[in-house]
């Protein structure tokens, strides 16, 4: 098992990983848009070559008056077969890192499905995410959305 | 060449001239409509402006009227050929449809009558780079950054264009110059270190080590570079390659901020004189000590204990292997088996593996009827069994597998894997649609996992349940799209496109597969295309580092296994329509939709229909902007069939085989396919060369020798040879691969007696019997010896044979099926056809207990 950044190479991988667990999904462009405009910020776990976790982060472009800037976690996660690993824990704190590094992102946000309890456990109870707000018919479904939040400032260097 | 004076017809009198401009800015703008209205003024009293033309053109092609615009563009080319506005717009028509060729030579003709045009000069450029004219790139970024030199953007742009010509000195010289004179960085630049860490880089390319490190750690220390982990990537890298003694401590501080990444500690051992692919009885040692540390530093990393599985021998490996697999069962790691499957290439490793295992469980064992003792934890137990029947049935021991399975089943019927697993074990011995209903429970219990879903599609795809499969795919895609396949392709899926191709091919409708293969090919068609908005983007971000890499990989692209995999199938069904023409038209009479197709079909029209009246509605009045892409094209072909009739078969499979060649250089099923293509074409001397190359490969192949004689009997039956030089050229190649002297039917029962113990191979060669004529008697008793318990068989090859005896009328089909039942007990590949349909049946049905009694009557 290996974890480490993204690279080009890896980005069909994860969208396969992608399509195989989650429903919101994207084309090609938009994964070599996150590579290419916010390098560090990508993870993947790879085992044997083939990628069975992912996270494609980028830094928030529209960033509101007196708002600073933060990260965002378009979307993460792990095959079926890969879990129990804490997997998709390492794969967060590695790109929260590079967020404060590197783009010196105050804090970073998420969404996650208001039914998903095993996301909500990992994000708020392992990670300590907290709710901000609840967006209602976030996802294409109809499905509400909790937008939740931690902050990064413990990085800052 | 100087540009010719201003043709007479593209002189205005100022009142148009002012009109024109304006139709510039509208077009900037976007305010299409007043463009349009402007445009047409000029044109009421010029009506051969080719200016002019060209503009209207280009707006109406932005407002969706695109077959027109072109038109007029082309006219309005015709009319002033050396106007550089005409040839921009064509180029950017060009551009807009992907024709990178033809744009480019436009974007140079417009060049030719305005040489310093910024707009005209970047779009070059960018094409250029695309279609990997590095050399004219090169030229075309000093032009840009002789006019602007005080843009930033413009150096680094030049500095990637020498790189990618292979100049990494100029490269190296143009980004030291830029640093001298850059000025206004803002602390903690992102941009600024991105460049910093492209110019590391450049260095370390050329092997200046000292010097990349001086840069990075001056850069490091002033934070201009700000990436953490780039930096002390580059660092130990760097540092091991000069041997200094800092190297450990760089890539101790890698490990220490990822203790997940393995080739930290690939690099770290590296540094210490450990290979760890070559392992030494004298490098083990210290390699395992090291890794011992590092496993106690961070207790929690599975990376470094893993490792030292790969490395350790002998009792030292059963010391490391049982507390790994202890804490594992006990936590119940799904992916347990995949981790330690590597080892396996050991077989002292796997069978100590075994018997680690198999302690464990006997210490876990427990009568069946009654509740789990309190001293043994029901986790592990199931763990643990699931654990040895992916061990026994990787060993191909099937119906021990499925044994333990059940075991676990009975004890924890509610978790999903154990399905799943019994599933997959099916598939393995050859029974589909048991595989598609076992795996079709575990997705029952849990209705909101894809993955599942996902498995389940997949595994009715496989028994060929296609429309059964899409409606369970069709669970989790997107409501709005016209089907669940064409989402699926929509959003790219590889793996879909090629299950749901194999699946048709299986069924035979060849039009339905072909068209899926050719999906695959669009879609990587579409990734080649995704590069070309960031030859600008990147540059103005100065991401140049993965840019390159993205270069990089897009040269090599269709090496990914979906594309080759979808080429070679694809060739194989053209060369089919070659042979049997009547195949295409058989097809289309057959060519039914299922009612989930026409559902979608009915659905799609309407849709069309009613985005047709909107269109109509809003056309004429509105300032949308639809942009200069290509609009997506609408399924005119929905089953295949006229994509399976286009003309010339045998000129698109070369096509799609043509990268391969270098691509897939070590892929024998493509040189094997190129021959089929080629030899059809009667482009002897490379058919001959691919087969040179399969041989090369695996002398043994059945397919080759198939082949091999194939190519000797067309040869020797072409009346006339072609060229001198082509006749000896293939004489001397063929003699390689079959001694001349000898007759056809001797070198078929000689590589017969060779290889009668490979099943595949007695295939072939009974195949090449048949085709020189051997009565069926002869073939039939050929294949019947595969029955024999030393020939070695799959259920696959023995499914082909069966297949084969069908094909030639033996009498003795039903004869070699039912012994094929008889060798492959759990495969139902070889029931009688009349049980088809209940097969089919049982894989969907619901419940488990409704297939085991339906089973129960096929068998008595």
């Amino acid at each position: 098992m290996n974890i480490r950044l993204a690279r080009v190479d890896d980005l069909l991988g994860m969208q396969a990983c992608n399509l195989q667990n989650l429903p919101e999904n994207y084309t090609l462009k938009y994964y070599l848009y996150h590579a290419l405009t916010w390098p560090q910020l990508s993870y993947v776990a790879e085992e044997d070559g083939k990628i069975v976790g992912y996270i494609l982060a980028k830094m928030e472009e529209d960033v509101q008056e007196g708002d600073e800037p933060h990260g965002h976690v378009t979307s993460i996660s792990v095959l079926r077969s890969y879990r129990r690993l804490g997997l998709a824990k390492r794969l967060m704190i590695q790109s929260q890192e590079a967020m404060a590094t590197v783009y010196k992102a105050a804090y970073v946000s998420l969404h996650v499905r208001k039914s998903n309890r095993a996301a909500l456990g990992l994000y708020r109870d392992t990670l300590g995410f907290t709710v901000k707000d609840i967006e209602k018919s976030y996802y294409a479904d109809g499905e509400d959305a909790y937008a939740m939040r931690l902050s990064l400032k413990h990085l800052a260097r | 060449m100087p540009p010719a004076g201003i043709p007479p017809s593209r002189a205005l009198p100022s009142k148009e001239s002012g009109l024109f401009k304006e139709v510039l800015h509208y077009y900037e703008d976007r305010q299409l409509k007043k463009g349009l209205k402007t445009a047409d003024a000029i044109l009421k009293k010029f009506p051969n402006h080719g200016e002019t033309m060209c503009m209207k053109g280009l707006i109406l092609t932005h407002m969706g009227r695109r077959d027109e615009g072109l038109e007029l563009v082309k006219q309005g080319v015709r009319l002033d050929l050396t106007s550089h506005i005409c040839w921009h717009v064509f180029g950017l028509i060009q551009k807009g449809q992907k024709n990178y060729e033809e744009a480019l030579k436009s974007y140079t003709q417009a060049l030719r009558f305005d040489k310093d045009n910024m707009n005209i000069l970047r779009d070059a450029a960018h094409l250029q780079t695309q279609l990997r004219h590095y050399d004219a790139l090169v030229e075309t970024r000093h032009t840009l950054l002789r006019l602007r030199p005080q843009l930033r953007q413009n150096w680094i742009a030049l500095a990637v264009a020498y790189h990618l010509n292979g100049n990494l000195t100029e490269t190296k010289n143009v980004l030291e110059q830029f640093e001298r004179i850059v000025k206004n960085v803002p602390d903690y630049d992102v941009e600024m270190s991105e460049i910093l860490l492209y110019h590391v880089r450049v260095l370390e390319e050329l092997g200046a080590y000292t010097e990349a490190l001086v840069l990075l750690d001056t850069s490091a220390k002033s934070r201009a570079i700000i990436d953490r982990v780039a930096i002390m990537e580059f660092r130990a890298r760097m540092l091991s390659k000069v041997g200094s003694e800092d190297a450990q401590q760089a890539w101790q501080g890698l490990i220490e901020q990822n203790p997940g990444c393995y080739d930290y500690y690939k690099g770290f051992l590296a540094n210490r004189g450990v290979d760890l692919d070559a392992i030494t009885d004298e490098t083990r040692a210290p390699a395992l000590q090291a890794l011992r540390d590092f496993s106690q530093q961070f207790p929690r990393a599975a990376t470094p204990q893993r490792i030292a599985l790969a490395i350790a021998a002998g009792d030292e490996f059963q010391e490391l292997l049982e507390p790994y697999l202890r804490t594992r069962l006990e936590k119940g790691v799904p992916s347990l088996f995949t981790d330690l499957k590597a080892l396996y290439r050991t077989p002292q490793k796997r069978d100590t593996i075994e018997s680690v295992a198999q302690g464990l469980l006997d210490a876990l064992a427990h009568p069946p009827d009654a509740p789990c003792p309190p001293s043994i934890d029901p986790t592990t137990y199931v763990w643990t069994l699931y654990f040895l029947a992916q061990h026994y049935s990787h060993l191909g021991q099937h119906a021990r597998a499925l044994a333990l399975l059940d075991t676990a089943l009975a004890h924890t019927p509610t978790l999903p894997e154990l399905y799943l697993f019994r599933g997959r074990v099916l598939k393995r011995a050859g029974d589909p649609y048991g595989a598609a209903r076992w795996v079709d429970q575990a997705r029952l219990l849990d209705l909101q996992d894809r993955f599942l879903n996902a498995r389940c599609g997949k595994y009715r795809l496989r028994a060929g349940l296609i429309e059964e499969a899409v409606e369970v795919f069709g669970l989790f895609t997107k409501k709005d799209a016209p089907s669940p396949s064409q989402d699926l392709e929509d959003m790219q899926s590889l793996l879909y496109l090629t299950e749901e191709a194999d699946a048709q091919l299986r069924n035979g409708n060849y039009a339905m597969a072909l068209k899926k293969y050719i999906a695959i090919q669009k879609v990587f068609d579409d990734f080649e295309d995704d590069q070309f908005d960031f030859h600008g983007y990147s540059v103005r971000k100065f991401t140049v580092n993965i840019y390159l890499n993205l270069l990089k990989w897009e040269d090599t692209l269709r090496s990914h296994p979906a594309y080759v995999h979808a080429a070679i199938e694809a060739s194989r069904i053209l060369v089919r329509l070659h042979d049997e023409p009547s195949l295409a038209s058989k097809s289309a009479s057959q060519s039914h939709l299922s009612d989930a197709e026409k559902k979608a079909k009915k659905k799609a029209k309407k849709a069309e229909k009613k985005v047709q009246e909107e269109a109509k509605k809003a056309g004429n009045s509105t300032n949308e902007d639809k942009g200069l892409d290509a609009s997506p094209v609408k399924d005119e072909d929905p089953d295949g069939t006229k994509l399976l009739q286009a003309p010339e078969p045998l000129e698109r499979a070369a096509k799609l085989l043509k990268p391969l060649a270098t691509l897939a250089e070590n892929n024998i099923e493509a040189w094997v396919a190129t021959y089929d293509v080629s030899v059809r074409r009667k482009k002897y001397l490379r058919a001959l060369q691919a087969l040179s190359r399969a041989h090369a490969l695996d002398a043994d192949s059945p397919e080759l020798h198939i082949r091999v004689v194939d190519f000797k009997r067309r040869w020797s039956s072409l009346s006339e040879k072609p060229s001198e030089t082509v006749a000896s050229a293939v004489t001397s190649a063929l003699s390689k691969l079959l001694p001349d002297e000898i007759s056809l039917e001797l070198f078929n029962s000689q590589y017969l007696q060779q290889h009668s113990s490979r099943g595949a191979a007695v295939l072939a060669a009974a195949k090449v019997s048949r085709s020189l004529g051997a009565p069926r008697e002869e073939v039939e008793s050929i294949l019947f010896n595969v029955l024999n318990a030393d020939v070695e068989l799959d259920f696959e090859t023995a499914a082909a044979i069966n297949a084969f005896l069908l094909e030639i009328q033996s009498p003795r089909e039903d004869e070699f099926r039912t012994a094929s039942q008889q060798k492959f007990a759990l495969s139902t590949l070889f029931a009688p056809r009349a049980e088809l349909p209940q097969l089919r049946k049982s894989a969907v049905q619901k419940e488990i207990t409704e297939g085991e009694e339906v089973k129960e009557e096929i068998i008595s």
